[in-house]
């Protein structure tokens, strides 16, 4: 399937994502410290830390689901506090939890996502069914995606942020508790994703993920960015074959536990 | 499941007031006819008085008690026994036809009957107190006839002398007004609140809780569609509540519609409007789903108690009637009741809908900039 005519040319100085002094508070802890960030088109930009280290805001932030406290960052040009709705015409999600219903077969909830995006109908079930193919689901298409195995359940998760077809993708932590077979399925996607033209940002935990498929990679600790390199420049320069070694490395072997004494304020309309 | 226990509960609840509700017996004395809610209550009758005319006039009172079914009259030789029959509770009543009855009528005066009633059960007490005095009535009807006939001859009409104006009730509504009819309309517009109260909330915190909120604010979809739609699964979700109620209504308790379903429907459908936007404004600032739902909670009882819905407010002091005048529930029910009840038209019941219009702006105006600031922060 051929680029459905994404404009990728839509920004004027080339970059996919841009963030200036990018900070988020919540209240007096800082998740995020003014970090500057450049993703370039068309690559797959890793982006690796610990736990707490800011990772899940920053994407939060730049998918527009969480207003930023100080700084800026443009995403495929756009501004994503002050041009949200542009910018969500050209992004899609992948986060922790699976966006489905689990009430609706994997063609339905398709096209109820497709259907927010204004797409014409005909051509979004042409679309989806493409996509249910490409991941070999057809078979499974008009069955109730709550009965889906965590392996079948990402990969529409996958496919439902690209059905239209957004320049940039977030994948956050897209392996996570897959068995083997899925796992490698869906690395597999996203390189395919990134032959398409669409650039990625994949967050990860696995080190061999990040190795495998990043163009860069991003290690970010305390809310601060601490190194943006290729995987293989991180190696050489502390010199190691192992993308854990640089890591840790960096962000040192301490554990980082935690245990809130007041449970993280959650409304059941976002997090606090 | 939760639909069942949320028409379930409300049936169960009007059951239980619509039995309880205290009906006045209705009497009319020229005929000799009285209807009675509570047949056959236990009373003591003493008579202290040897005359003939006590005779007569507790035999009088035994029989139409009997014949009426109001009563089921034992005789006590004493106040003191009768006394202690009452507060065991084997008698609810006592009548004394006291020492000089008999004398009194045959000197052409009136004469004393002496009531004492269960005073720990006032509802009973009182209906006890009318009826008792509703049989004198007529037996005392029955004498004054006699007397004007001896008086007068057979010239004079004595319902004239005895009354010469007479009331008669023309009912607005052609069937029986049951408390079931009046605590209907007022269940329905609970249900449609609550419902919205809850509804809309539990929708969004579900969403959340699922991942797909996310999937929603994430698409180029404004933030008030979102709440929209919510309100919209809502309010059909309310109306098919509220129907239901009202389909249970009728086979079970015999309520009747008397005005247009297509006006109840508008009353219902304001009903939740007017309240969804409290419901997105106590999840957005609640710590979590259950501070929420209590918050919910804590607002429901107390509304469903002071909004006219068991029994009419006028009784209550005014700083109550007052916070009850200000939910939207009142209203709704009372427009509701109206048009269930007294065909009432639209434009009679409307200061009930403006009050819910305005609600719905307030609280919807309030609503959605704090589902905003809640979604992005």
């Amino acid at each position: 399937m051929s680029l459905q005519g994404s404009e990728l040319a839509s920004s004027l100085d080339g970059r996919a994502i841009e963030t200036h002094g990018l900070t988020k508070r919540f209240g007096s802890l800082t998740a995020v410290d003014h970090i500057e960030l450049s993703v370039r088109k068309g690559e797959i930009y890793g982006f690796l830390g610990p736990n707490g280290a800011g990772k899940s805001t920053a994407i939060r932030m730049l998918s527009t689901l969480l207003a930023p406290t100080s700084g800026t960052a443009k995403v495929d040009g756009y501004d994503v506090v002050r041009q949200a709705n542009e910018v969500r015409k050209r992004i899609g999600l992948v986060s922790e939890k699976m966006i489905m219903y689990p009430r609706l077969t994997a063609l339905e909830n398709m096209m109820f996502f497709g259907s927010l995006y204004g797409m014409d109908r005909d051509k979004l079930r042409k679309r989806a069914e493409e996509l249910i193919e490409m991941v070999k689901l057809t078979p499974f298409k008009d069955k109730l995606v709550g009965g889906f195995s965590s392996g079948m359940k990402q990969r529409v998760n996958v496919i439902r942020a690209i059905l239209h077809d957004p320049a940039i993708l977030f994948l956050d932590e897209p392996t996570t508790g897959l068995d083997p077979q899925s796992t490698q399925f869906v690395r597999d996607l996203v390189k395919e994703l990134k032959q398409r033209g669409h650039t990625i940002v994949l967050t990860t935990h696995i080190m061999e993920e990040a190795d495998e498929l990043s163009d860069r990679v991003c290690i970010i600790d305390h809310a601060k960015i601490k190194a943006v390199e290729t995987p293989q420049g991180l190696k050489d320069r502390y010199n190691t074959s192992s993308l854990l070694e640089v890591f840790l490395e960096l962000t040192g072997r301490e554990l980082r536990d935690s245990a809130n004494e007041r449970m993280p304020m959650r409304t059941p309309m976002g997090r606090m | 499941m939760l639909l069942f226990f949320f028409i379930l509960f409300p049936l169960l609840l009007m059951g239980m007031f619509g039995y309880i509700y205290p009906q006045i017996p209705k009497s009319n004395p020229t005929t000799g006819s009285i209807s009675t809610p509570y047949p056959n209550i236990p009373v003591s009758l003493i008579q202290m008085d040897d005359g003939k005319a006590a005779y007569a006039v507790a035999a009088q009172f035994i029989q139409i008690s009997g014949q009426q079914g109001l009563f089921a009259v034992s005789e006590s030789a004493s106040y003191q026994a009768a006394r202690d029959q009452l507060i065991q509770g084997n008698v609810k009543g006592i009548i004394l036809i006291p020492e000089g009855f008999s004398d009194a009528l045959a000197a052409g005066q009136p004469a004393t009957v002496e009531v004492t009633v269960d005073e720990t059960n006032p509802t009973l007490g009182s209906i006890l107190q009318s009826e008792i005095s509703a049989v004198f009535s007529i037996i005392g009807s029955s004498m004054s006839t006699q007397s004007i006939q001896r008086m007068a001859g057979d010239g004079v009409n004595p319902s004239f002398v005895m009354q010469p104006i007479s009331v008669t009730g023309v009912p607005l509504i052609s069937g029986v007004a049951s408390s079931f009819q009046f605590l209907a309309p007022g269940f329905m517009a609970l249900t449609v609140i609550t419902g919205s109260l809850q509804g809309v909330a539990t929708a969004i915190a579900r969403e959340k809780e699922q991942g797909t909120m996310d999937g929603l604010l994430v698409s180029p979809i404004p933030h008030r569609s979102i709440i929209f739609g919510k309100v919209m699964a809502q309010t059909v979700r309310g109306l098919i509540q509220g129907f239901l109620i009202l389909g249970l209504s009728m086979l079970v308790f015999g309520v009747q519609i008397y005005g247009s379903p297509i006006i109840m429907v508008v009353v219902m459908l304001l009903g939740t409007a007017s309240f969804v936007g409290v419901g997105i404004i106590m999840t957005a600032i609640a710590p979590d789903q259950e501070t929420a739902q209590m918050m919910t909670m804590i607002l429901q009882f107390p509304m469903m108690f002071i909004s006219g819905i068991l029994f009419p407010i006028d009784q209550l002091p005014t700083w109550m009637q007052l916070i009850g005048k200000a939910m939207p529930l009142y209203y709704a029910a009372d427009a509701l009741r109206k048009v269930m009840i007294l065909n009432a038209t639209l434009t009679a019941i409307m200061p009930d809908v403006l009050i819910l219009i305005i609600y719905t702006f307030l609280t919807m105006t309030a609503a959605i900039p704090l589902f905003e600031r809640a979604m992005r922060r």
